[in-house]
């Protein structure tokens, strides 16, 4: 792909802004690790050494614990393997992930209730929750779905408020006035209420929530492509374009639309960051996605009701506080290198 | 502008029918509605009252045929669902917005009771934000890239990051649960009523400290750097270059000149404010605890008393519509250029 000079220009201005530049390679490393964090956190071993046999179980099915020499069907619980292979002091090893629980996994002592405090002796780095959950499982697992969720939605709300605004902009008219007149209306909807009433009703999955915050949330986007789009089908390339016999649709995505990209991508970063608050203020109220499926909004409510396991909530906000100041600061930084701004300083 | 202005007016009866209609049709689907909830009640009270004898299938009916449809037509459940909407709309335009099906109290003397709270909270933070917020963005354009600047960016940004309601969470947990320097939430104390005047004065500022920083932080960094960017813009401009060129001093030129041009954007954001102390509190309601309208409104859809649901939701979405309005003149007001078509 041969990039526009202008846009390398813009690239290179972000890499020289380090802030932004060092936040979205610690973002892109914290997606990616959530992406494999079965490899991190979770209650199967990385890999087992049995009887001359070398075993994988951390993708794919559950291997039972008889086929380890254990006395049950259900699956193997392989700390207690660990413990069985260096009592018996034979050939047998396994090696466990970082930490050692899943994400459902409810790690119980006799005798005392959770929330436990953080240990390291039990490798639960950040103690665990009400139902004795291991924290930093139920975090990362928790910031994927947060993550995808976000993404997805900005991608379905980018696709429709893009179409929909670069439309509005560039035939203007009745299409115009009337699209004009709804997204005045809908965006005068208190929308958190709307979508609390609504999901109180029916208990969204994950698509359903997608599509609920996708109608109270594609107005911002459009509104944008509609005035940018208007500044944009009013100068020469345009005219050009259509002289030389372009149809619509050519003007509207082959010279319109990459003439505008500097705006939709200025906003996604904020956008995304949106997107997570939104989904963690759901589950903290408890209208969002069904438990047990972790969530950070989940999380809060549990350290809310239990302040003192300040542990659960003390995590929960430093995570927080760490995803959506690198997430702003990519933001700030897109938007400084898109649309570089001059001051002036008097003495 | 009052052609625009008389359009806006008009335009809350589409959006008020719009909103009303959907989240009414929604609550009608529902499965557990009030008219359940009673059978339930009541099958709870004769399973409780007698313990003797078999209890089966429709023997634990309470309630005769005749008796649920009594509750039905009262709560007008035995309609089409068009035909009691606008039942219910006749009665709001009037000015009744029916009784809780929970509290069987009236649903406006419900509300009532709740608005002087959130209002205090809405009131102080608007007061609080604009107050600090203007100082603070004018300060940081005039040192731009200063230590000071820095700083209080990294301060600012933190607020900016984090939404208000978990600093709530947080602050509830350190300051009220280990610190035991605030406390836990609601309003007022227990035993409120036996306090001295100073005392209740005392108590109700240890019990705003929290949710008050809650509520700032909300809108407080948008508000800081709105000001201080729409001010280094102003600063740039050209007529800005000429009054200090002409021997103005800089005191000045900032203070006649610029600052006035710069809080015109802070007067666009004026509706944007109110309608997000309006939601936010929402959240950090339930948070704190505090008994506002937002809390009202959490409580009443988990317990589907859908009166006061709707009741909410006409009482929010009319102050919504009206706070934007009122952030058009506001604009209009001060900056005479700006003319609405």
């Amino acid at each position: 792909m041969k990039l526009n000079p202008l846009t390398i220009k813009k690239i290179l201005r972000f890499r020289s802004i380090r802030r932004g530049y060092y936040s979205l390679i610690i973002f892109m490393v914290m997606i990616v690790v959530s992406f494999f964090a079965e490899l991190l956190i979770n209650n199967r071993a990385l890999i087992v050494y049995y009887q001359g046999n070398y075993y994988l179980p951390t993708y794919g099915e559950m291997i039972p614990g008889k086929n380890f020499g254990m006395d049950y069907e259900y699956e193997a619980n392989y700390r207690e393997l660990q413990k069985k292979f260096e009592l018996e002091k034979n050939d047998n090893w396994l090696l466990l992930p970082i930490v050692p629980y899943g994400k459902f996994e409810t790690d119980l002592k006799e005798g005392e209730y959770p929330p436990f405090p953080p240990s390291f002796e039990r490798s639960h780095y950040l103690g665990t929750d009400n139902a004795g959950r291991d924290i930093v499982a139920r975090l990362v697992y928790g910031f994927r779905i947060a993550i995808i969720f976000s993404l997805i939605l900005l991608l379905v709300n980018y696709t429709i408020g893009v179409s929909v605004g670069i439309v509005m902009g560039y035939w203007g008219g009745k299409f115009d006035l009337f699209f004009q007149r709804i997204i005045e209306i809908w965006s005068n909807v208190p929308f958190l209420y709307v979508i609390i009433i609504i999901s109180s009703i029916m208990v969204p999955n994950f698509t359903m929530l997608i599509f609920i915050m996708a109608i109270f949330g594609w107005m911002g986007m459009t509104w944008t492509m509609r005035t940018v789009t208007y500044k944009e089908k009013e100068r020469e390339y345009v005219l050009a374009a259509k002289a030389l016999g372009a149809s619509n649709m050519r003007i509207l995505f082959r010279h319109i639309l990459p003439n505008t990209i500097a705006v939709i991508i200025t906003y996604a970063p904020f956008a995304v960051s949106g997107g997570i608050v939104a989904l963690t203020s759901l589950d903290y109220l408890g209208f969002g996605l069904p438990p047990p499926i972790p969530s950070w909004g989940e999380l809060l409510q549990q350290g809310w009701a239990n302040m003192d396991a300040w542990w659960i909530s003390g995590s929960v906000v430093i995570a927080m506080l760490v995803t959506l100041i690198v997430v702003t600061f990519i933001g700030e930084a897109v938007r400084e290198a898109v649309d570089p701004k001059m001051h002036t300083t008097y003495e | 502008m009052a052609a625009y202005l008389i359009r806006r007016m008009l335009l809350i009866i589409p959006t008020f029918l719009g909103i009303t209609v959907m989240v009414f049709t929604i609550t009608r689907f529902v499965p557990g509605g009030p008219i359940e909830r009673m059978i339930a009640e009541a099958r709870m009270q004769k399973i409780g009252g007698s313990t003797a004898g078999p209890i089966s299938g429709d023997q634990t009916q309470l309630l005769s045929e005749e008796q649920i449809e009594e509750l039905k037509k009262y709560y007008g459940f035995d309609k089409p669902i068009l035909v009691s909407y606008f039942l219910w709309l006749g009665k709001v335009l009037t000015g009744d917005l029916g009784t809780s099906t929970r509290y069987y109290d009236p649903v406006w003397d419900m509300i009532k009771e709740r608005i002087p709270i959130s209002l205090y909270f809405g009131m102080i933070t608007l007061i609080l934000v604009y107050g600090v917020c203007i100082p603070l963005g004018v300060a940081k354009a005039i040192r731009h890239k200063t230590a000071f600047d820095n700083f209080s960016s990294i301060i600012v940004f933190i607020g900016y990051a984090i939404p208000g309601w978990v600093v709530g969470v947080i602050l509830l947990v350190v300051f009220a649960s280990q610190l035991e320097i605030f406390p836990l939430g609601g309003f007022v104390s227990e035993n409120f009523e036996d306090f001295t005047f100073r005392a209740k004065v005392w108590d109700i500022i240890l019990h705003t400290i929290l949710p008050l920083i809650a509520y700032i932080a909300g809108s407080f960094t948008v508000m800081t750097f709105l000001m201080k960017n729409t001010l280094m813009d102003n600063l740039s401009s050209d007529y800005v270059r000429t009054a200090v060129a002409k021997g103005l001093s800089f005191r000045s030129a900032v203070f006649r000149h610029a600052l006035r041009n710069s809080l015109i954007p802070m007067a666009t954001h004026f509706g944007n404010n109110i309608s997000l102390i309006l939601m936010g509190s929402f959240l950090i309601e339930k948070v704190f605890n505090i008994n506002g309208m937002g809390l009202l409104g959490y409580e009443s859809v988990i317990e589907r008393d859908y009166p006061v649901v709707m009741g909410i939701l006409v009482i929010s979405s009319l102050l919504f519509m009206i706070g934007n309005i009122l952030s058009d003149i506001c604009v209009a007001v001060v900056d005479p250029r700006v003319r609405f078509e």
